[in-house]
């Protein structure tokens, strides 16, 4: 366990601050603060640094995400930090996260003492950052339509769109290449090229698993869960329920606005944190906080806000809480492409090497049809 | 540091709004307060302060009908002494100006009044290559001894001005002159509003300044810049005009090792900001 944790917040008006330390006694000075503070000024991405300053071996994370802050840690002489790097990233960017959604709302001591950690984002979390990039969102779609393209043309297109030439492609097509969404290759002797090799769809799925779970260990609340759910997905009418399958034009349409709100969630680790724990059956607050390590204020702040988006809800008598709606993101087969494929090659907007490399791009990825 | 004043009529209609430093997106900023405002219909704050954390920012907000005041300030700052500013804000807007809103008339004043009552603070940045004596000149400014040993700033150290100007709490950010912390000058002077280039007058460091002055005009162009001609007292010092010719800023003498300099420069600063705030309200 190491020594100490604190964390600090650069402000432009009152500089560098210790907002919490744990233990309380841990003494501080401004040099220690600002060489930790110089180091991740030297690489604004999402980082775990290694000092050693004034006999201390502090290790300090710090998050484009969170600009300003960072969480450091003290540790013991006979710790290693290589050891400790995945742990201390985790617990980092578990407190930053927290902080974002309100600084006072958690003890930096019941988060250290339940040793509570945020993996790196799972394959379905890295599908849902396409949509909270929004001009990654807006290559996704022109590359619906293009389904192959050079990625110069793309930049011209993207920069028309966002009205703005200093928009960089390859940040926005970071979240649709980290997910294996598009491919870039370098055709030829100058054209790189772009590929939809996978296409993705988020929406709202029944909490079936939950369901025949409930019905085996608590069939008494199998019943009100049922109803709860069966209510939102196919009310009687004249209500309409949810179906996310159904064709929609309108950019502005609730289920567009929804799938956002789904990818927004999912991406959120804290938040897909307690859904994920939510997918197998309903559990007590109690329960979540033994599963996730987040300390229980936190889980009932996180479970308020899923049940206004209509995820999670509760049973208040057993004081039990379980998914109303299971948000997902799945990639599929873009099927749709082979006639624009073929329309393209005969209309000589695309070599047949561009073509061909396509196709092979989509069976590496989906394996060949049996 | 209140970064923004709002005040918002009975339909959410916005009254007077000033900000003081860059925060969260204004639009957004707006939208939000205007939500709020309707939000607060629905309650009775029994004319209190209360305040939310949004983002970055703290929103402190009070009522007194059909009027809505909020400010804008940061999580760090003393919630009690915003309250107690917002008390005062409330209370002079109430008794001088809200029948000129409610006829929808100008309300002149009212601008200097939320100055005076909202800039608790004034950040004064110095900036020098190493060894000029920015440090030496913050131990001057705040009537310090000066050390013996030269033990250069690590980043940046902060502390504050013994004297208020115009009601206001002078910061002084001191940052280090070393060019390994070159990369942080940038970030450290955002929402400055006097940012003063100490140089130890000698030719060569003077050209150098000159960088500076382009990095202080291109970060925070509505800071006051001033030049410090500091070493005064050896041989090799150019006149302060000859500094001031080549940074192309109003420039100071300075022997910052000699305490006699010191109201001198408390002067110099206190003129910077006032003919800051003159400016930003002439713009």
């Amino acid at each position: 366990m190491p020594k100490a944790t604190f964390i600090v917040q650069y402000t432009e008006f009152h500089g560098l601050i210790v907002t919490q330390r744990y233990p309380t006694s841990l003494s501080l000075n401004e040099k220690i603060l600002n060489l930790i503070f110089l180091e991740h000024q030297k690489d604004k991405k999402e980082e775990l640094i290694y000092s050693e300053i004034e006999g201390m071996k502090i290790g300090s994370y710090s998050s484009a995400l969170y600009p300003g802050w960072m969480v450091c840690t003290v540790l013991s002489a006979e710790e290693d930090f290589d050891h400790l790097q995945r742990d201390l990233a985790g617990s980092g960017r578990l407190i930053l996260a927290l902080i974002a959604m309100d600084p006072e709302s958690f003890s930096l001591e019941e988060i250290l003492e339940k040793g509570s950690i945020l993996k790196d984002l799972t394959e379905e979390q890295k599908l849902a950052e396409v949509f909270l990039t929004p001009s990654s969102a807006l290559l996704l779609e022109r590359m619906q339509t293009e389904g192959i393209e050079k990625a110069a043309k793309l930049s011209i297109w993207l920069r028309n769109q966002v009205q703005n030439d200093d928009v960089d492609l390859r940040e926005a097509m970071a979240p649709l290449m980290e997910s294996g969404i598009v491919a870039v290759e370098l055709l030829g002797k100058t054209s790189e090229m772009v590929f939809l090799v996978k296409d993705i769809f988020g929406y709202r799925e029944p909490p079936v698993d939950s369901i025949l779970k409930i019905k085996e260990t608590i069939p008494s609340i199998a019943e009100k869960y049922i109803e709860f759910v069966t209510e939102f997905f196919s009310p009687a009418s004249p209500d309409k329920g949810y179906n996310p399958t159904l064709p929609v034009d309108d950019p502005n349409s609730p289920i567009l606005e929804d799938r956002e709100k789904i990818a927004r969630i999912l991406a959120e680790r804290i938040h897909y944190r307690i859904l994920t724990s939510l997918r197998e059956q309903p559990l007590s607050i109690a329960d979540i906080s033994l599963k996730t390590s987040f300390p229980e204020s936190v889980v009932r702040k996180l479970l308020y806000s899923l049940e206004a988006e209509k995820i999670a809800i509760r049973f208040e008598e057993e004081d039990l809480w379980g998914l109303l709606t299971n948000p997902r993101i799945e990639s599929f087969l873009p099927e749709y492409l082979l006639p624009v494929i073929s329309k393209k090659l005969s209309e000589k907007e695309i070599s047949s090497d561009v073509a061909r490399r396509h196709l092979e791009l989509l069976i590496q990825t989906w394996g060949v049809a049996k | 540091m209140i970064r923004g004043v709002f005040v918002l009529g009975e339909q959410g209609n916005m009254i007077y709004s000033k900000e003081y430093a860059k925060g969260d997106s204004k639009a957004n900023m707006v939208e939000f307060l205007v939500n709020l405002t309707h939000f607060l219909k629905t309650i009775d704050l029994e004319d209190k302060t209360e305040y939310m954390n949004v983002n970055i920012s703290r929103i402190f907000y009070s009522k007194k009908d059909p009027f809505t005041f909020m400010f804008v300030a940061d999580k760090a700052d003393d919630a009690n002494q915003i309250e107690e500013k917002m008390g005062e804000l409330v209370d002079s807007f109430m008794r001088e100006y809200a029948n000129l809103a409610l006829a929808n008339q100008s309300l002149d004043g009212f601008d200097a009044k939320v100055d005076e009552i909202a800039v608790t603070m004034v950040k004064v940045a110095i900036l020098g290559f190493a060894g000029v004596g920015k440090t030496t000149t913050l131990h001057l400014l705040r009537g310090e001894t000066l050390p013996l040993v030269h033990d250069p700033t690590i980043g940046v150290s902060i502390k504050k001005l013994p004297e208020e100007i115009s009601n206001a709490n002078i910061v002084l950010w001191d940052l280090a002159g070393q060019s390994r912390f070159s990369i942080l000058w940038a970030k450290m002077i955002a929402n400055a509003q006097v940012v003063i280039i100490v140089t130890d007058s000698t030719l060569e460091n003077v050209l150098r300044s000159k960088k500076l002055v382009s990095l202080v005009k291109d970060e925070v162009p509505d800071a006051k810049v001033i030049g410090i001609a500091n070493k005064q007292d050896l041989p090799t010092a150019l006149t302060p005009e000859r500094v001031g010719q080549i940074l192309s800023i109003p420039t100071y003498e300075l022997v910052a090792i000699d305490i006699s300099y010191r109201d001198r420069l408390i002067q110099i600063i206190r003129r910077a900001i006032l003919e800051g705030k003159a400016e930003a309200k002439a713009a």
